[in-house]
């Protein structure tokens, strides 16, 4: 019996173990590989050049930063509020009879490969948006940042809607109870009391979202435009850090390919700073 | 409502109605702007394009690819083909093996992009599909490839797998060997070689062919090292890979065609105007003479 229990100890520190050391991989390589390119290159020329041109040996991967967060941002714009509504309403105001199928519709989402979504962007939001762009008289191809946006925004729902809708369930009922007995509407009962109460699980599900939508690949290298220049308004593309690592790639050679790897640095610490300004609000809001 | 949800609502709006502001200085300017599509920096196609054209620059000392950085980037020949057949305003170009109906391929300084022109040399914008062997190598089961490659049934599997092969008449004869080829370089001619490596298989059985790819760079200088017996290029050699000792063959040629939108009433366009929309000097159909 106590060789048994020994055992399984053993298996789970080993099953633990193994999480943090690919951590600990994919550090020491990220870091290993790209720290050299970033010394070769300069950081300020990396970080702030504003041209990427391999065969130059020219990398500047400001414009790619400033895609990546534009996209996110928009992405939010779109995400956030439905998604938060969403939520609300399946835990609050939805009738049995939807919930069900509204539920595994919102689980079906979340499980779609991302690049299916890509291709639906590419056939049905980029046609939209061409349209709509060349009607108010902006131009641009329908790959644009509006359509990354658009596409990422219906990616990162089923995590935000799913985080918030547990996070919304775990407030106590009194609460709820309490704010309809001093006479506040429903609208307020919720927006004002029970979802600030909820508060710490309505920021991990969006910044979940978030980080989904900052890493997001395939689906965003299939409508984004991809051009590697400085963002040109709405309707026209961008290139963001993700796609800029998977479409070179392919045929990169060394100064190009450790600058693509240093890119993929630049992501990794971009991940970082989201989960500690989460830590941070979380910590802060327990006080 | 109180005061605060006004101020926030109405800030809302104003950022809405900056961002769409913003972006819309030259409103009307750009409704036929060409949509340019091109390849990802790197890409065989792409090199080829940019030197067809004559879109290499020199700046600083240094060569510079011209292509505009307005141009949509894409990794991947079925991306150009869709944009291309969605857009009417799109341009891009691909592999004439790829070449499909759904758009509508350019007459290129009033050259018809087909492989009888290629073959004939009217129209310009091919590349050679090169294989090169190290001088003095003496793999026989290599060697008898190739003869099998140039004959008139390798240059039929060729012309079936969409390229241009040559007229050749020269049969090939069976020969009892056995051996291992290790065949390595561009990811743009792996395809015809996999397809002519099965039709040999068929006849030779004996023979062992392993494909690596890589890029014609790699497929050269790993032959001159004696790693591959044979190596793929989809570009001419270079005089340092010639002088390395390199025995180069082209066994096809492959058009790249200009490809546009079917409902664009344009049928050919000049390789300066080429040059021009992809270097962004012409930026809307309209400065395109029909």
């Amino acid at each position: 019996m106590k060789y048994r229990e020994e055992g399984a100890k053993w298996l789970f520190a080993i099953a633990a173990c193994t999480s943090i050391a690919a951590v600990v991989l994919i550090c020491v390589f990220l870091f290993a590989n790209g720290i050299p390119a970033i010394k070769e290159i300069g950081i300020l020329d990396f970080l702030t050049g504003k041209v990427w041109r391999p065969g130059n040996d020219k990398y500047g991967i400001f414009p790619m930063i400033i895609g990546s967060l534009c996209i996110t941002g928009g992405a939010m714009v779109f995400g956030i509020p439905i998604g938060i509504f969403t939520a609300v309403f399946m835990a609050r105001y939805c009738p049995k009879k939807i919930y069900g199928p509204l539920k595994r519709a919102v689980d079906l989402l979340a499980g779609i490969p991302s690049v299916v979504y890509g291709f639906f962007g590419l056939m049905v939001l980029v046609p939209w948006i061409r349209e709509l762009g060349r009607s108010l008289g902006y131009g641009g191809s329908g790959s644009s940042i509006l359509t990354a946006s658009l596409l990422l925004g219906m990616m990162i729902l089923p995590t935000i809607i799913g985080v918030t809708e547990s996070a919304l369930r775990a407030v106590p009922e009194q609460y709820y109870e309490g704010a309809l007995a001093v006479g506040a509407t429903r609208e307020r009962s919720i927006f004002l009391v029970v979802l600030p109460a909820a508060k710490s699980g309505v920021i991990t599900g969006v910044v979940l979202g978030i980080g989904r939508a900052i890493g997001e690949t395939m689906a965003v290298i299939m409508v984004a435009g991809n051009q590697a220049r400085m963002p040109n308004g709405i309707f026209k593309g961008i290139r963001t850090l993700t796609t800029n690592i998977v479409m070179e790639m392919g045929y990169a050679t060394d100064l190009h390919r450790e600058a693509l790897i240093a890119t993929a640095v630049v992501l990794f610490v971009l991940i970082l700073l989201l989960n500690a300004v989460v830590a941070l609000l979380k910590r802060r809001d327990e006080r | 409502m109180n005061v605060k949800k006004r101020i926030i609502i109405l800030f809302m709006f104003g950022l809405t109605a900056g961002i769409i502001g913003g972006c819309g200085t030259e409103t009307g300017a750009h409704k036929k702007d060409i949509t340019v599509i091109s390849r990802e920096d790197g890409s065989g196609t792409r090199t080829a394009f940019v030197e067809l054209f004559n879109m290499e620059e020199e700046v600083e000392g240094e060569k510079v690819d011209m292509t505009t950085v307005e141009a949509q980037i894409t990794n991947s020949t079925a991306v150009v083909i869709n944009t291309a057949a969605e857009d009417e305003y799109a341009i891009g170009y691909i592999s004439l093996g790829a070449l499909s109906d759904n758009v509508k391929a350019l007459k290129i300084d009033e050259a018809e992009p087909t492989g009888e022109n290629v073959k004939n040399g009217s129209y310009r914008i091919a590349r050679p599909f090169q294989i090169a062997v190290k001088e003095g190598s003496d793999n026989k089961a290599a060697v008898d490839f190739i003869a099998f490659m140039l004959s008139e049934d390798g240059q039929k599997v060729v012309e079936e797998s969409g390229y241009v092969g040559s007229d050749t008449t020269a049969s090939y004869e069976k020969k009892e060997i056995s051996g291992r080829i290790v065949i390595g370089g561009s990811s743009s001619v792996a395809p015809v070689i996999e397809k002519l490596a099965e039709a040999y298989k068929a006849v030779n059985t004996k023979v062992q062919i392993e494909l690596q790819v890589t890029d014609s760079t790699t497929g050269m200088s790993e032959t001159i090292s004696g790693n591959y017996d044979i190596g793929m290029a989809s570009r001419e050699l270079k005089d340092a890979e010639l002088s390395g000792g390199l025995e180069p063959q082209t066994i096809a040629m492959d058009g790249i065609a200009v490809i546009v939108n079917r409902e664009n009433p344009r049928d050919g366009l000049s390789s300066e105007q080429v040059k021009g929309i992809y270097s962004g000097e012409i930026l809307t159909w309209d400065e395109v003479e029909e």
